[in-house]
């Protein structure tokens, strides 16, 4: 018989057995093989460099400018696209002529429009905004209109001889169907959105986390380099687990939509 | 997400095409109607181009990147470059499937082994593949390696964590039941985790091969060597922005084409032949 305490805590130990494994390789690798030392730095040299940036408040910093940029863009893009999906996936006509050029769209957005934000805004954080509320806009668009299309055309039909006005409509019938779509496109839009995020502070940015790292390849700085990885990891899984876990748990599994999990 | 993906799914199952309401329209003009949206855009995009009055380096009109597109085509650039992403997309998708199947059945094949890397394999997920390229770069320097690596990274990685979600899965009740029918580890690998896998496999596919092709052109820019990335962002920088958008063109039109082509009818294959989509869930 195992107690409630040691089910919590066994499993964390488990987990946390190959971070251990990794963290000893890498403590021996320096002894083991021969590389020149700015390859990979020691264990210590990381964990030193990671105190520096905590203390200098650079890596604070960089993570808030980084995330209110994401937020920013975040809603920006999916505040325009939601309505703007739903609007053009009403009519059957009209979203018929629109989804070709949606998903051509969706395809290019974000990181290969970074060029054009360059000409257009310089390098900067106009620049990197825009590459991120593009990639936002064209995921979420794509998903709205794939959603309210998933719809069965029965439901419209049975509503519509009823009587149903437009908004109705969209309150009664195409927020609650598409509902599963639309999350899905919120999280999709959120992670492209990020790496488009990291991407364009990787190149043309000037500051945030991403910008930290790309200007410390620019010196061998391979120990801020690995810091970066290593807070970009956890940043997304905070994410997840205080953003999008609880919205999905509140909305689609209150309404039912999951069928038998 | 998997749970999401899967509701998905079935709504989609159940969808019902095209009403009665649209059954006189002939072939040719649901296919046109369909190149009608570009036609908008492009047009548009000509007059907004001709309003503006902006020079042709800051917002080049639909002729410019035309112009540009042909240009590129008869220099021989635009062939080679497609064709070298193409071989670094390729490639990087080839090494990353293979090692991310490897590896995904290799940590699903024990549930204790699976307790162990699972919170490891959930970290790099969460990564962002874009994060490990100055990495890449300090390791490789500006070569088609660090191209080819980043690809297969990312393709490699949602997919190590859809095999082991999708094998975590499987109600511990099947491999029972085919254990005390006397089956081996080897046919509960191959009638209970393959066919039960199979959604979540093409589904991780999907997503990283999307993901991949975001980080090829992504890697070409910063890597600096060759590859349409390379082309849409050296030809802004030297102010041929007609090239950038012909670049940019040229890309997306290959996306929808290996989608198209190769990944839809691959996941369709897969569902229908296993019956996944079909009623037999419920």
């Amino acid at each position: 018989m195992t107690s409630r305490f040691e089910r919590a805590v066994y499993p964390v130990l488990l987990g946390a057995i190959p971070f251990g494994v990794i963290v000893v390789f890498w403590w021996l690798a320096p002894r083991m093989f021969e590389y020149p030392a700015y390859m990979l730095p020691t264990t210590a040299e990381v964990l030193k460099r990671l105190g520096e940036l905590i203390q200098s408040g650079e890596l604070l910093g960089s993570v808030l400018s980084s995330l209110g940029r994401l937020l920013g863009a975040f809603v920006i893009g999916n505040l325009i696209a939601i309505p703007l999906g739903i609007l053009l996936a009403m009519n059957a006509r009209v979203s018929r002529v629109v989804m070709p050029v949606a998903i051509f769209l969706q395809a290019v957005a974000g990181i290969a429009w970074a060029p054009l934000a360059v000409v257009w805004f310089g390098i900067g954080n106009v620049a990197v905004t825009f590459l991120v509320v593009n990639s936002v806009f064209f995921s979420s668009l794509y998903n709205t209109i794939s959603g309210v299309q998933s719809i069965p055309l029965v439901l419209w039909r049975a509503m519509r001889s009823m009587g149903a006005t437009q908004p109705t409509l969209i309150r009664e019938l195409i927020i609650p169907g598409a509902m599963v779509q639309l999350l899905l496109g919120l999280r999709t839009s959120m992670a492209l959105g990020w790496r488009s995020l990291v991407a364009a502070e990787l190149i043309i940015g000037t500051n945030g986390i991403g910008f930290l790292m790309m200007d410390a390849t620019k010196w061998y700085g391979t120990d801020t380099v690995i810091c970066g990885i290593i807070i970009i990891g956890i940043l997304w899984l905070a994410f997840d687990r205080f953003a999008f876990e609880p919205i999905e748990r509140l909305t689609v599994r209150r309404w039912g939509l999951l069928s038998n999990h | 997400m998997n749970r999401l993906l899967r509701a998905k799914a079935d709504i989609q199952a159940k969808r019902v095409d095209a009403g009665p309401g649209t059954r006189w329209m002939t072939p040719i003009w649901r296919r046109l109607e369909s190149v009608g949206g570009f036609i908008v855009v492009i047009a548009v995009w000509q007059l907004a181009q001709q309003a503006s009055g902006l020079p042709s380096t800051l917002f080049p009109s639909s002729l410019d990147a035309l112009h540009a597109l042909v240009d590129l085509y008869q220099v021989g650039i635009l062939y080679e470059y497609t064709l070298l992403s193409l071989s670094h997309y390729l490639l990087g998708l080839g090494l990353g499937a293979g090692i991310g199947l490897a590896l995904g059945l290799l940590i699903s094949s024990n549930r204790r082994v699976s307790d162990i890397l699972m919170p490891l394999v959930n970290f790099t997920y969460a990564i962002v593949e874009v994060a490990w390229i100055p990495l890449l770069i300090l390791w490789w320097g500006y070569s088609p390696a660090t191209i080819v690596v980043a690809v297969a990274y990312v393709v490699a990685s949602p997919l190590v964590h859809n095999i082991v979600t999708g094998v975590r899965s499987i109600p511990p009740v099947y491999i029972r039941a085919v254990r005390a029918l006397g089956g081996d580890r080897r046919v509960v690998l191959t009638e209970v985790i393959l066919p039960a896998i199979v959604p979540s496999l093409f589904n991780g596919l999907r997503v990283g091969a999307g993901f991949g092709f975001r980080a090829l052109i992504f890697s070409e820019m910063i890597s600096q060597s060759e590859g349409i990335g390379y082309l849409i962002f050296t030809s802004a920088a030297s102010q041929q922005t007609a090239r950038t958008v012909a670049g940019m063109i040229v890309m997306g039109a290959l996306w929808l084409f290996l989608d198209r082509m190769y990944l839809r009818p691959l996941e369709r294959m897969s569902t229908y032949r296993w019956g996944l989509s079909s009623e037999a869930e419920k």
